[in-house]
């Protein structure tokens, strides 16, 4: 029980960040999303020690390790759009696949490119 | 039937259905098996089957659907984890996610627009390279459908991860830290899963390249839409 409370603390004290971030978010009308404007405000309190991971680490753990479960609702709404990938749905799924093997060649080899002759630490 | 009734129902049996997606992804490890894919297919069948409309079932999953804000605020947490190699590779690893993030959102965008894809559609497949969440609150801002968004981000996440053999190979990525922002910045999460079990340098490299495509894509995906569309 005391553990589940602590969790829920936890959380809460995310939901806070989350807030914080729509708040700037809608203050001076930026184009990034809140919760990603949390999600810099809570790295930057984490890197300062304003915030000491100890403190929340273990429901921040939890969130991260089931993350799939907050986007599973939404996902299921394609269940209203199932006719589109009757028709033009062959296509778009080319499309995506052609945009991410472009990213991963494209960013693969800039990295390689920047790294130059560094030394690559062996495992 | 009251609403709060519907909507405890939905919550629970999204929640066991997840967890029980999840210990099956953990014993059979395969994108097929990932709780995004077969748990939401499982819940669409469960609807179809009992003829319940997907605006009933949001009465609890809208209750889910309110955590994805602090769940992406989560991120930073594995970004923290990877600081000391973060701060090691900055140049290289932000360089080439920041590069990913562009030709991402640039090229998925001008394909679609090319091949006369609706506007609605290309809004939700521009951030696809990105974790769920973080594409999800990206649509959402710019005009597409979250549920297609999540669709196109699995999609973009089991092929990257099906076509990276092939791409390292023919474009010659031999070098580790090439590999997991190729991964983390093409194929987020699941493409930092496969990377993990090359090895725990690309994992934690891939997963550095995920987080801040998904800052990079944010900014970028709606300045272009601005501009292009």
């Amino acid at each position: 029980m005391l553990r589940i409370s602590r969790i829920l603390i936890h959380i809460v004290v995310l939901y806070i960040i989350f807030l914080i971030g729509d708040w700037i978010q809608q203050t001076w009308n930026l184009v990034v999303p809140g919760s990603v404007i949390g999600m810099l405000i809570f790295f930057v309190l984490l890197l300062s020690n304003v915030i000491k991971i100890k403190w929340i680490e273990e429901g921040t753990k939890i969130f991260v390790n089931h993350l799939t479960l907050f986007f599973i609702p939404a996902t299921v709404g394609v269940i209203n759009y199932f006719e589109l990938f009757s028709g033009k749905g062959l296509l778009i799924v080319f499309i995506v696949l052609l945009s991410t093997a472009m990213v991963m060649v494209v960013s693969g080899l800039v990295t390689q490119w920047l790294m130059g002759k560094r030394e690559v630490p062996h495992e | 039937m009251n609403s709060l009734f519907i909507g405890i129902i939905s919550i629970v049996g999204t929640v066991t259905v997840y967890l029980l997606t999840w210990k099956l992804h953990k014993r059979i490890d395969s994108p097929i098996t990932l709780p995004v894919f077969m748990g939401s297919i499982i819940i669409i069948i469960g609807l179809v089957i009992f003829d319940i409309p997907y605006d009933t079932y949001m009465i609890g999953g809208e209750w889910i659907n309110q955590l994805l804000g602090p769940a992406v605020v989560a991120l930073a947490y594995p970004l923290y984890q990877q600081r000391r190699l973060l701060k090691q590779l900055i140049y290289p690893v932000l360089g080439g996610t920041l590069v990913g993030a562009i030709v991402g959102v640039f090229s998925g965008m001008i394909i679609a627009i090319w091949t006369g894809v609706e506007d609605y559609i290309i809004y939700s497949l521009i951030p696809k390279s990105v974790t769920t969440p973080v594409s999800m609150v990206i649509t959402d801002s710019i005009g597409g459908v979250m549920s297609l968004a999540a669709v196109f981000v699995v999609i973009a996440g089991i092929g990257g991860a099906i076509m990276s053999p092939f791409i390292f190979k023919l474009f010659n990525i031999k070098h580790v830290y090439g590999r997991g922002v190729g991964m983390g910045s093409a194929s987020h999460a699941i493409g930092t899963a496969q990377a993990m079990e090359s090895s725990q340098l690309e994992g934690s490299v891939s997963t550095i390249a995920m987080v801040l495509s998904a800052i990079a894509v944010s900014i970028i995906a709606p300045m272009m839409v601005f501009l292009f569309m």
